[in-house]
């Protein structure tokens, strides 16, 4: 998976060519509910706002479904994140956005600068 | 300039005892988000892209005025979202006010008139209204996705100048932006009464990530210069002169990511008001253990580098000014004279 693709829908199996922690770091990028499987295979659905690696147990945060938090995870305690809430963030690119404009300024005759 | 005399005050007198103490990272402006909703969708927007158990969220007044007294700034600017969706905004703004912060509500005006009338605020030296409004008519409906918005904020502007409040605009300039109708729109907000203007280049947010349409540094000197150029009297902005030139690309100025710090319902953020790279539980562990080095145009952090935005440059201009007689000579000559 491309770094600029989105990851919803992604079910990362750990140890296969992926790491917790590039998973860990994609799910805090991800502007989508997530599905946190712990390692004692209990499930937690939610939204991870924030992780933390440089201290001295490396946790994740997220507010649940519900809205309740922040919950504190540790790293150690997931074995995978699962990327099942819809990306809220996907198809409202700069680049969609920009594409809108410029077709918005043509209809409008304001000149686009050159290299736009 | 328009910054009041009490205001201008109140700033230079908190930078210089800091600097008396020997402080080198300090905070001006608190950009305090209280809920992160908002009843526009601007496509440019990489604000409000949150599941909705996170947009119904928002924080309480009592954790907003703890960040407020925890971080110490004097001025507190109210983004988001829309902070006149926030329920307890009149009770927030008045305990702000009782503080003596100098508050700047940034709102889309869609609901101001209706809170006014309500009576949810009262006009005060430390409350002003900060209208965003990214150019005339056609520009500002097109970069809110709405037709008629253009027309509501204006409305509201001139009831909130009837009734006596401070009232300001906020504009974001994106690639593309035409210097002759900026100057226009300008002109505009002067007939209009507002006190002040304040503009910015857009942020080209990582939700909405295209580095090929980005307003790099060069292109936004040159279309700021085009804006700025001969500046009429008349146009007054509630911003430092100097983080104007730098705007220009007369004066060169390096971020000041801590100057603006962001508080909102994951903590305080990491490392500024634009890149979301995690969350402090304090402010104070904040400033002690984000790795400050990563950020700013000289780190060479790709994220940083066209980034020309007041939240972080403001600051360092403001810094600049008691930091050097020349700084100072520099903003009082821009003040009094009107060039730039």
């Amino acid at each position: 998976m491309s770094d600029t693709e989105s990851p919803e829908g992604w079910v990362p199996a750990i140890g296969h060519g992926v790491t917790l922690e590039e998973v860990v770091e994609r799910a805090f990028d991800y502007r989508g509910n997530v599905t946190v499987v712990k390692a004692d295979g209990t499930r937690l659905e939610g939204y991870v706002f924030n992780r933390n690696r440089d201290v001295e147990v490396p946790f994740i945060q997220v507010f649940d479904r519900a809205g309740a938090g922040p919950l504190d995870i540790p790293y150690a305690d997931i074995r995978t994140i699962l990327f099942t809430g819809k990306d809220t963030a996907a198809g409202n690119s700069y680049a969609a956005w920009l594409r809108a404009k410029e077709a918005s300024q043509q209809r409008l005759g304001t000149p686009l600068p050159p290299g736009a | 300039m328009s910054v009041p005399l009490s205001q201008m005050w109140a700033v230079a007198s908190y930078v210089i005892r800091q600097r008396l103490a020997g402080r080198t990272r300090y905070p001006l402006v608190l950009m305090l988000e209280p809920l992160f909703r908002c009843n526009l969708a601007c496509a440019g927007c990489g604000k409000i892209q949150y599941p909705a158990q996170i947009l119904k969220k928002h924080l309480t007044v009592e954790q907003c005025l703890g960040a407020v007294d925890e971080c110490g700034a004097p001025v507190v600017s109210i983004p988001g979202g829309e902070p006149l969706m926030y329920p307890e905004i009149g009770r927030l703004v008045s305990e702000l006010v009782a503080r003596k912060k100098y508050v700047y509500l940034c709102t889309n005006a869609l609901l101001l008139k209706e809170r006014l009338t309500a009576g949810v605020f009262e006009p005060s030296k430390y409350l002003s209204f900060s209208i965003h409004m990214d150019g005339l008519r056609a520009e500002h409906d097109e970069a809110v996705c709405r037709e008629g918005v253009y027309d509501d904020a204006v409305e509201a502007i001139r009831e909130a100048l009837r009734r006596g409040f401070r009232v300001t605009t906020n504009t974001t300039l994106f690639e593309g932006a035409n210097p002759l109708r900026t100057r226009e729109f300008f002109d505009a907000m002067m007939d209009l009464g507002v006190e002040g203007m304040m503009i910015s280049p857009g942020y080209s947010y990582a939700k909405a990530p295209d580095q090929e349409h980005f307003l790099r540094r060069q292109r936004a000197n040159e279309l700021f210069s085009r804006i700025l150029a001969d500046p009429k009297r008349r146009w007054k902005f509630n911003q430092s002169p100097l983080f104007l030139q730098f705007l220009m690309g007369t004066r060169d100025f390096e971020c000041t990511p801590w100057g603006n710090p962001t508080y909102n319902i994951f903590g305080w953020q990491r490392p500024c008001y634009l890149l979301q790279e995690g969350y402090a539980a304090t402010f104070k562990e904040l400033l002690e253990t984000t790795r400050w080095e990563r950020y700013g145009k000289k780190s060479g952090n790709e994220k940083c580098r066209d980034c020309m935005v007041h939240c972080g440059y403001e600051p360092t201009a403001v810094n600049h000014t008691f930091a050097s007689w020349r700084g100072f000579r520099d903003t009082v000559t821009a003040t009094v004279t009107g060039r730039l």
